[in-house]
């Protein structure tokens, strides 16, 4: 009788393990990395289940979650990837916000000299030399590569630039292959360039060559449970302004 | 037939057909020597050469992609190397395609040519030694061709498993139409484009095509040339 109670509650003792929700699953876009990583902390030490973060290009996070990805909250880094969703009605009404911006810059290899004025007709192939590319997101998903593709659009350098581009997955892919030298240019936002210090800006883009770089962010559909709306509510809230301002963000007020 | 693929699409399977066909070509000799050093060589090290072989089979293809990226790169120690003495760049190039699939599936071919040789009876080279055969000789005219079967089979593999590789491939020598978008890569692009499905389906169907022909041509020609040896 004694073994059978014991065993019993071998069997049961993990279930207290459950007793504390998981943590909410965050898909947000590469170039938020730094800073949700560091909200995730501060909102762990309020003594919150630490949410997980899942960082990739948007187009890619969209992607997954059409295809029933068990995420709670979405923060793209662009309007359309956004609309995508809640055109397919998975996004909780009411929630969708737009707190951030950023800027498009072109950088290069934090050793290489000389800036680069990105006015109409800008000769980027001098730069790149005969056989040099250009890294930035695909642009015919990656929000950055989107971007980019206006801005270069606008520039009237498009036609010559697309054949030297490199097709990274995500912004921080991009960015890799210009710090390790691959690529002796590479678009990426202003605040992925902050946080690396083996590249360099050369120039940023007119912010009227491109469409606003803003990041909505939204709870989805299936997840309207407290502990997601708090996370949500810190996410988005006045705490967290001071960390996406330091990391190089612009915050609607 | 041919109308069903658009050029571009075209272009991604001649490009894999070109990789996979590339990095078989150039591992296979290295395979051969490194399955002789681990199966009949004897030397301090050699459980750790062994290990290190099989290591792209365990390791992440991406953790490959990225340590050939460290590696070869022209910030890494081999790669400043090569563009400064030769001259060349392998990012972003079909060469480097074809090397990060290479490595991915070297341990397949030098785990073939070493069951291969294990096979091989050493009777036979002991035959040819008391005839007063030397070891380049007996390792040409006897092993050799009796390693044969394996050698051709695990070949093949190694070209299938090398059509589908995806992870080291996109982190070492990305994504670029023409140059290194082989078919897994373009299957990928295309999934992350709304309304993509389509052309992401027929590539799928390419690819499972090839991998089938190539398992089945595998066992096909190690069969017809066990019976050519006479086994």
């Amino acid at each position: 009788m004694r073994r059978r109670s014991l065993l019993l509650a071998g069997l049961l003792a993990p279930a207290s393990a459950l007793a504390q929700a998981p943590g909410a699953t965050v898909m947000a876009a590469a170039s938020l990395t730094d800073a949700l990583r560091e909200l995730g902390q501060a909102w762990a030490a309020k003594g919150h289940s630490a949410p997980r973060f899942v960082f990739a290009a948007s187009s890619a996070l969209a992607r997954q979650v059409e295809q029933g990805a068990p995420a709670d909250i979405f923060m793209s880094a662009d309007e359309p990837w956004a609309d995508y969703l809640q055109e397919r009605n998975l996004l909780l009404p009411g929630t969708r916000v737009s707190p951030l911006g950023n800027r498009l810059v072109l950088i290069a290899p934090a050793d290489q000299p000389g800036d680069v004025v990105l006015a109409p007709g800008v000769d980027l192939l001098a730069r790149l030399g005969p056989t040099g590319r250009i890294a930035t997101g695909d642009p015919a998903s990656v929000p950055v590569g989107k971007y980019a593709q206006a801005a270069l659009t606008k520039l009237g350098v498009w036609d010559r630039v697309q054949p030297r581009l490199a097709r990274a997955e995500n912004v921080r892919a991009a960015l890799l292959l210009v710090e390790r030298g691959e690529a002796p240019l590479g678009i990426v936002y202003a605040t992925d360039a902050a946080a690396s210090p083996g590249v360099r800006v050369v120039g940023t883009f007119p912010e009227d060559s491109h469409p606003p770089i803003t990041y909505p962010f939204a709870i989805l559909a299936r997840s309207d449970r407290p502990e997601v709306r708090a996370l949500f509510a810190f996410l988005t809230g006045p705490e967290a302004v001071p960390v996406y301002r330091r990391l190089g963000f612009s915050v609607r007020p | 037939m041919f109308a069903w693929l658009t050029p571009d699409e075209w272009e991604a399977v001649r490009l894999s057909l070109r990789v996979a066909g590339l990095s078989v070509l150039c591992g296979l000799p290295l395979a051969v020597l490194a399955a002789l050093a681990i199966a009949r060589g004897r030397f301090p090290g050699r459980a750790l050469l062994d290990a290190a072989v099989h290591l792209p089979l365990v390791l992440p293809p991406v953790v490959v992609g990225w340590g050939l990226l460290m590696l070869l790169g022209v910030r890494g120690p081999v790669g400043a190397l090569l563009q400064d003495w030769f001259g060349v760049r392998l990012v972003f190039t079909t060469g480097g395609a074809a090397l990060a699939t290479g490595v991915m599936a070297f341990p397949l071919m030098v785990r073939a040519v070493r069951l291969s040789l294990e096979g091989v009876d050493t009777k036979l080279e002991a035959a040819a030694r008391t005839l007063g055969a030397g070891r380049l000789d007996r390792f040409l005219t006897v092993t050799l061709p009796l390693m044969a079967p394996g050698i051709l089979s695990g070949a093949v593999v190694a070209f299938a498993a090398g059509l589908g590789e995806f992870g080291a491939v996109i982190t070492f020598a990305s994504s670029i139409p023409g140059q290194t978008q082989t078919l897994p890569l373009a299957i990928y692009a295309a999934t992350q484009v709304p309304g993509g499905e389509t052309t992401a389906a027929k590539l799928s169907l390419v690819s499972f095509t090839l991998a089938i022909l190539g398992l089945l041509l595998s066992d096909l020609v190690g069969r017809r040339m066990l019976r050519l040896l006479g086994r």
